[in-house]
């Protein structure tokens, strides 16, 4: 028998259809239907300068919209071949692990919710309003900062405000510890969450999985480590587990947050003097970059004539995790409930999903750009 | 009924009267945090009008510049300020940033306190729409980011100069090639200079293949090319910017249609009826030479052609096209064909 979950429905916080196959109260299989929120941002950006162009990356996801605008400015900023200044690379790093702790501290709220503990659901939101606030100081604004710009960013953190962040960090900091505790030795909590949805690390890597969801099943990847900037002058640790359930993600999530708050205190204590912003000359030409945002990977393929936007491809991470969770955390959930929590758990963003599909007139093939396309490859007239 | 008085004993409570007088808004009570980007702040009488801010702005209509009506007594006119509409403002500041005044027009949060350059449009260009070719599409009207600045009139749309700040969004929507152009206002001279140059030497170069044209049968059309750079290479004397060059070939040659009139010696019986019929004087008679023209004092008005019982005189028609391609050089196009006026001969 097939469970219909969605579009519209007060489980998922964005619109998308589940299709469970279920045998009895069991799950054995998904089918996902997208496309109610696509948007075509790629082809709105097409023909504009980057100033037009850099608030419409960040409208591409609502949660984790601090790291669109950084990588779409920071292509720019290699097909010029400059870097921003050192100050500036430091502040996107602060901003950009706040922007970390509120979208997990997000995630495993919407988790919470799904398996019906609104305790630790209101605790998790009460949690993140905070960093917003720190957020809110450092860039002007909550969610949509339209902070970075090409060769830097817009607003330069003075001592009060970091200082004012620091405090915020180490309230949280304090407050922090006990719920991971709470959620690691509950034992109805263990029960909703441990050994459901399970994925192995064959399977994630199948399905291409990125971020916290692979790295619960023992994948090591985080692309911080390569990013100059974080590499030479940051100390951190790469998160993983090994269980790859429910309780896997939501544990490796939660430990990333004290990962980031430990990252922001190192960007905070050792921030360089000097400009904030350069002026960039953009020749024409065409780059590629990734980052690592809150759920994986995301990347961005940028083609330009030197002012205006020739050609933009936008891949996020959501995609692929959501992939992965239908094809194989799916197969076998005991119950329709443990399923929708399970589908919580790999903290789907539909919104940013939503990407191109290419339809051919001519011989009506279609072909959808969800992966990592060279924008160049594909023929457009 | 005991409602009722209740309700009327509620709204006459003192209470409620003064709650209801001093009733704050939203805004009052939240107390806007530090560094808080709230929607700009305008100050009117420092606007220039330059349209930057308008340029920059990234949200489709959320800022547009508006004239007021009133007469201000110095000036003799009313001022131009932005204004900013909130419900498609997504309060980035970028407006507030690219405003050249000093003190700044529009304040943001702390994104008025930047001074960088971006996107400031320097007035070069006057905007005017041409009413022969324009199709009334309208569609110059919504890109418009002015208020009133293209208007319609009897049925003719009319750019307002004294609204307009050249930023050329009408031009880029306008789907008729040339209904809308942006005219270079400064070195006027030399942009005359230039028209003449590009006339004078197509129309030497046409009325050097004398020969050529009086042979042509009046079917057929005589096709041959220019190329750009010997102009680019005269021109350049006339007027600073290469591009201004280019931009004012491509709209001469666009519209430009020349008449060319041959003149065969040899059909000629000195019958003298053109000589009568000219109006400049340009052809004359002389017992020794015979019926004469000079082309200096020509004026191309064909009456000779429609008089002359002969065929002495010949009327052409050339049109030119500029091309731009990637792989050749650029070259003027230039088509000659027979005139289609009536002939007596």
């Amino acid at each position: 028998m097939i469970v219909p979950i969605g579009p519209i429905h007060p489980a998922l916080k964005e619109p998308l259809r589940l299709k469970l196959q279920t045998r009895g109260e069991k799950v054995i299989g998904a089918e996902i239907d997208y496309g109610y929120v696509h948007r075509g941002i790629e082809r709105v950006m097409e023909g504009k300068t980057w100033q037009k162009a850099v608030y419409l990356s960040e409208r591409v996801c609502g949660i984790c919209s601090y790291i669109h605008t950084q990588t779409f400015t920071e292509t720019f900023e290699k097909i010029a071949g400059e870097e921003a200044p050192l100050r500036a690379q430091f502040l996107r790093v602060i901003a950009n692990e706040l922007d970390r702790i509120q979208s997990h501290l997000l995630a495993n709220s919407t988790y919470f919710n799904t398996i019906e503990h609104e305790t630790l659901f209101m605790y998790m939101l009460s949690l993140r309003e905070p960093v917003m606030d720190a957020i809110e100081l450092l860039t002007g604004n909550r969610v949509h900062m339209a902070w970075n710009v090409v060769g830097g960013v817009r607003l330069d953190a003075k001592e009060v405000h970091l200082k004012s962040i620091m405090n915020i960090l180490d309230n949280l900091e304090s407050q922090y510890a006990r719920y991971p505790q709470m959620f690691e030795h509950g034992p109805l909590l263990g029960l909703r969450s441990k050994d459901v949805g399970y994925m192995s690390k064959e399977d994630s890597i199948k399905a291409r999985a990125v971020g916290p969801i692979a790295r619960a099943s023992s994948i090591t990847e985080d692309l911080r480590t390569e990013k100059p900037v974080y590499k030479d002058h940051l100390d951190f640790n790469v998160i993983w587990r090994g269980e790859g359930d429910n309780f896997a993600r939501n544990m490796n999530r939660f430990d990333e947050v004290t990962e980031s708050i430990k990252i922001i205190k190192q960007a905070i204590e050792n921030l360089p003097e000097g400009k904030v912003r350069k002026k960039v000359n953009i020749p024409a030409g065409y780059a590629d970059n990734r980052n690592e945002a809150p759920r994986g990977e995301v990347a961005y393929m940028i083609e330009t004539n030197g002012n205006l936007i020739k050609n933009i491809s936008i891949r996020t991470p959501s995609i692929m995790n959501i992939d992965a969770c239908a094809r194989y955390m799916f197969k076998d959930v005991a119950t329709v409930a443990d399923a929708v929590a399970t589908y919580a758990s790999v903290d789907p963003c539909i919104a940013c999903t939503e990407r191109v599909t290419i339809i051919d007139e001519e011989s009506g093939k279609v072909h959808e750009v969800n992966g990592l396309h060279n924008v160049k490859s594909i023929n457009l007239k | 009924m005991s409602s009722v008085i209740w309700y009327l004993y509620e709204f006459a409570r003192k209470g409620w009267v003064e709650n209801f007088a001093g009733a704050a808004t939203d805004r009052e009570i939240v107390e806007s945090p530090d560094r808080f980007r709230d929607f700009p702040e305008v100050i009117r009488e420092l606007c220039i009008a330059c349209g930057a801010c308008t340029a920059a702005c990234p949200s489709p209509a959320a800022i547009k510049l508006v004239r007021t009506n009133d007469k201000d007594a110095e000036n003799g006119e009313g001022i131009t300020y932005p204004v900013i509409n909130t419900d498609a403002c997504i309060r980035c500041g970028f407006c507030a940033e690219v405003c050249p005044t000093d003190p700044k027009t529009l304040r943001t949060g702390e994104s008025h306190l930047i001074r960088e350059e971006f996107t400031i449009l320097p007035a070069e260009k006057m905007f005017v729409i041409d009413d022969y070719l324009c199709i009334r599409c309208k569609k110059c009207m919504k890109a418009c980011k002015v208020e009133d600045a293209i208007i319609e009139e009897d049925n003719k749309v009319m750019i307002d100069q004294s609204k307009c700040i050249a930023c050329g969004e009408c031009a880029k929507t306008c789907p008729v090639k040339g209904a809308i152009k942006g005219i270079y206002i400064s070195n006027v001279e030399g942009q005359k200079d230039v028209i003449n140059l590009v006339i004078h030497t197509l129309e030497d170069l046409i009325e050097a293949k004398q020969d050529e044209l009086k042979d042509l049968p009046p079917e057929q059309i005589m096709k041959f090319e220019v190329p750009f750079a010997d102009i680019l290479e005269e021109a350049k004397g006339m007027l600073p910017e290469e591009e201004q060059i280019r931009d004012m070939v491509e709209k001469v040659t666009d519209r430009l249609k020349l008449r060319i009139i041959t003149w065969n010696d040899s059909k000629c019986n000195n019958c003298r009826l053109c000589v009568d019929d000219c109006p400049s004087g340009a052809i004359t008679y002389d017992e020794e030479k015979g019926v004469q023209r000079d082309a200096n004092k020509c004026l191309r008005c064909t009456t000779c052609y429609q008089t002359c019982p002969f065929g002495v005189a010949g009327s052409y028609v050339a049109r030119f096209l500029l091309t731009s391609t990637e792989l050749q050089e650029d070259k003027i196009m230039v088509t000659v064909k027979p005139a289609l006026l009536p002939f007596r001969g």
